[in-house]
């Protein structure tokens, strides 16, 4: 299995605030050594390869997460926790999810 | 099919509705999904409902009932079952996780802290428990709703957050690309009825205490946690204008 994370940096050089919450979250738990690679999505540059990674995936929001494997197409996880859930096997909290979900999709206030 | 094969598929079908009229944009949802379901907010996408009700009379149709709607929003949504005919599953939050909110943290938490864990308990999980059930979803979501954000709300999208483990769920917005007066102007101009509030000055319709009316020139999104400083949404990636 390959894991790979995608975050994004902005104009000036820093990751984006979501990204750094992930990175940290991650560092905390110990959970970075399953990163095999870590891709850049660069705001000022569409054709980093984490910008076209996200055209392929269409996804719109940062960090990700792509899972490949040799036995199974790649699979996305935009949601950090569930992530950690169905690949790392981890443990969290529903308040945690839910809230990150809610941080992810900022539409969804108006369901 | 992968990932990467549904995405390319959706954004071709993102692509081709995205020039269709919101009816268009349900005739396909309905057409290509028989176990999907609107969700209804008790405000003005009450139009999906009426659109949706002349392609299917039997479409499903749910609302997140938080506990906390205003009064005005449970008559509407006994008024809009009864003039359609149809059946709406009022989905309500899980009884022992209201409990424990209240009495570790009062009726109001969300005035001291921030909307979310509330919406997470009374909203959010409640709405994940109910999609879990479909195969695909119809929300009245609307670009201009968010002037905040510059992620767009797609036509069609693969709703990753939501879907079952090892399973695919699909999201509509037919309203993504229309503004809040084409909305009223359809209201108006077929008889939908609507929310007694929107007459009282509310433009954005949620829960009574999160809820309030708007002034002129004030953006919808004024009337919602207006008490929250206004969010940095950074974390966008606007793949719409990725070159592949």
């Amino acid at each position: 299995m390959k894991i790979t994370l995608v975050k994004k940096i902005l104009a000036d050089g820093s990751a984006c605030k979501k990204c750094a919450e992930v990175e940290a979250k991650m560092h905390q738990a110990d959970q970075f050594k399953f990163i095999d690679r870590v891709v850049l999505a660069d705001e000022t540059d569409p054709k980093s390869e984490g910008m076209l990674l996200a055209g392929k995936y269409n996804i719109d929001r940062a960090p990700f997460f792509i899972v490949e494997s040799e036995s199974a197409p790649a699979k996305i996880y935009t949601v950090y926790y569930r992530f950690v859930k169905e690949i790392l096997n981890g443990q969290m909290t529903e308040d945690q999810e839910l809230r990150e979900i809610q941080d992810n999709h900022p539409d969804l206030d108006f369901i | 099919m992968s990932d990467s094969a549904s995405a390319i598929n959706l954004i071709d079908i993102d692509s081709m509705l995205s020039s269709k009229t919101p009816q268009e944009i349900l005739r396909y949802a309905l057409e290509n999904h028989d176990n999907i379901a609107i969700s209804f907010s008790g405000a003005e996408d009450v139009a999906l409902v009426d659109m949706a009700h002349r392609i299917r009379s039997d479409i499903q149709v749910f609302s997140l009932d938080t506990g906390r709607l205003h009064a005005e929003t449970y008559r509407f949504i006994e008024k809009v079952r009864k003039h359609y005919g149809i059946a709406i599953d009022l989905v309500m939050p899980e009884a022992s996780k209201v409990e424990a909110l209240v009495k570790s943290k009062g009726l109001f938490s969300f005035y001291e802290d921030d909307h979310k864990e509330c919406c997470g308990i009374r909203k959010i999980a409640p709405l994940r428990k109910q999609l879990l059930t479909v195969d695909a979803w119809i929300t009245g979501q609307r670009r201009d709703q968010s002037p905040g954000t510059r992620a767009a709300v797609p036509v069609i999208q693969d709703d990753k957050a939501f879907a079952r483990p090892e399973d695919q769920l699909t999201k509509f917005n037919p309203l993504a690309n229309w503004t809040s007066q084409q909305v009223w102007d359809y209201i108006r101009s077929n008889n939908v009825p609507y929310n007694e509030l929107h007459d009282k000055g509310f433009v954005s319709i949620g829960c009574e205490p999160c809820t309030r009316p708007t002034g002129p020139g004030q953006h919808e999104r004024e009337g919602r946690w207006w008490w929250e400083e206004a969010t940095k949404k950074e974390c966008g990636l606007h793949a719409v204008n990725i070159e592949s």
